[in-house]
């Protein structure tokens, strides 16, 4: 208010380049740990902000102790918010992204060959599908249609196993197929953004 | 340089994990964010949470800014859409809405106290804004004329220190002190009308 000291004079003037964007490096540090440190300092950077919102704007215009009070209470939220950030992390970022659309991609990819192995596992004429799947499994398959326990043999589905282990279940395939549809169908209609969330979450985690 | 660069060597501080210097970042654009909010958002009581969830969230996504906008277009498009899930949720619960947009902290009872006293668009408000736009435009009026190109260049027109220099035939040291000396003078012009009523709380 009063107390313009030379000092003072000085820490604003770097403030007032600062909102200028027109200060470099340590002098940035500088000037920030000074608003820190100095309520009066505060003020200023506030009231030369607002000067600025005035001139473009007159509707700008906004009581004081109103801007006060929603930076104290936005400074309660963020305290509770986990440090985001160092440098290290943001260079991170892109790495994980990257990763996760390459997951992404191979996962539809896979529903793809699902999808198409079980055309030809149930297209193939029941007794004699190994010939075909062997194509795609070079370990020593043995169709099975009916002779194993477990579901499929009440529905007489085709399935497809390997030393006991289940490699495709006709119903699997087609809920899967149906559901790779859905997500084709409601590609068209929904903004990009929110498709690209919804085919990059299921396959991560 | 320009507008667009001014708030680049305070997002590296952020990055840097300087949480005050967002802080910063919100005093210069809580006025802005605040009126393109109140254009979406009927209802004045919920400007200010939304408001509030906006910086939140811009504070949460900085490490995925890249520079490649300006800041205050990265900021706008999350206000947006704050303020249109907002609405979305309203529509479909007023009641949940409401409280879940208010702090999610302990001391809710305190929060909700001082948004009762949020002075939004009560008379006194609508008076002190009508009262600063007045004293900062009467104080334009009498600076000298380096002062006012000055400072009308910078915020008006959005130029450079060099720009400026350029157009007015001086130093950029110049410049700078021009500027400085031009909000220096307004600010004394505002001082009355800018203590808090809780003295200097900032």
């Amino acid at each position: 208010m009063s107390n313009v000291q030379s000092s003072g004079t000085a820490a604003a003037e770097q403030l007032s380049a600062l909102v200028d964007g027109e200060l470099a490096g340590d002098e940035v540090a500088r000037a920030c740990a000074a608003w820190r440190g100095d309520a009066a300092l505060r003020g200023t950077w506030h009231a030369y902000h607002l000067i600025g919102d005035v001139l473009r704007s007159d509707d700008l215009a906004s009581a004081p102790s109103r801007d006060e009070r929603f930076l104290r209470q936005l400074r309660g939220r963020l305290a509770q918010e986990p440090t985001v950030l160092a440098p290290r992390a943001a260079a991170v970022v892109p790495a994980v992204r990257l990763r996760r659309r390459w997951r992404a991609g191979a996962a539809v990819a896979a529903g793809f060959v699902l999808v198409a192995g079980v055309l030809v596992v149930t297209q193939a004429p029941a007794p004699e599908p190994a010939s075909r799947s062997m194509a795609q499994a070079p370990s020593p398959v043995v169709p099975v249609a009916a002779t194993t326990a477990g579901p499929a043999a009440d529905t007489g589905d085709a399935m497809l196993v390997t030393d006991g282990k289940i490699l495709r279940d006709a119903r699997l395939d087609r809920y899967l197929a149906a559901h790779q549809r859905f997500a084709g169908a409601s590609a068209l209609g929904v903004p990009s953004s929110f498709l690209r969330s919804a085919t990059a979450t299921p396959p991560q985690r | 340089m320009n507008a667009n660069d001014a708030d680049a060597p305070l997002i590296e501080r952020v990055r840097q994990g300087d949480m005050r210097a967002f802080e910063m970042l919100v005093v210069k654009y809580q006025r802005r964010i605040e009126r393109l909010i109140g254009r979406m958002v009927r209802d004045v009581d919920l400007v200010p949470d939304i408001a509030q969830e906006t910086f939140v969230r811009a504070y949460r996504a900085i490490g995925q800014f890249r520079g490649e906008s300006a800041f205050y277009t990265w900021l706008y498009r999350i206000a947006v859409n704050t303020a249109k899930k907002a609405l979305v949720d309203l529509k479909r619960d007023p009641v949940v809405t409401e409280s879940a947009l208010a702090s999610r902290d302990d001391d809710e009872e305190t929060s909700r106290v001082e948004n009762e006293l949020s002075d939004g668009e009560t008379p006194e408000a609508v008076l002190a804004s009508k009262e600063i736009a007045a004293a900062v435009n009467s104080a334009i009026e009498g600076l000298s004329e380096d002062l006012r190109q000055a400072i009308t260049l910078r915020e008006i027109e959005g130029l450079s220190y060099e720009e400026i220099a350029e157009m007015m035939n001086c130093p950029i040291g110049t410049v700078r002190s021009r500027i400085f000396r031009a909000r220096e003078a307004i600010a004394l012009r505002l001082r009355p009308l800018l203590d808090t009523r809780e003295g200097e709380r900032w």
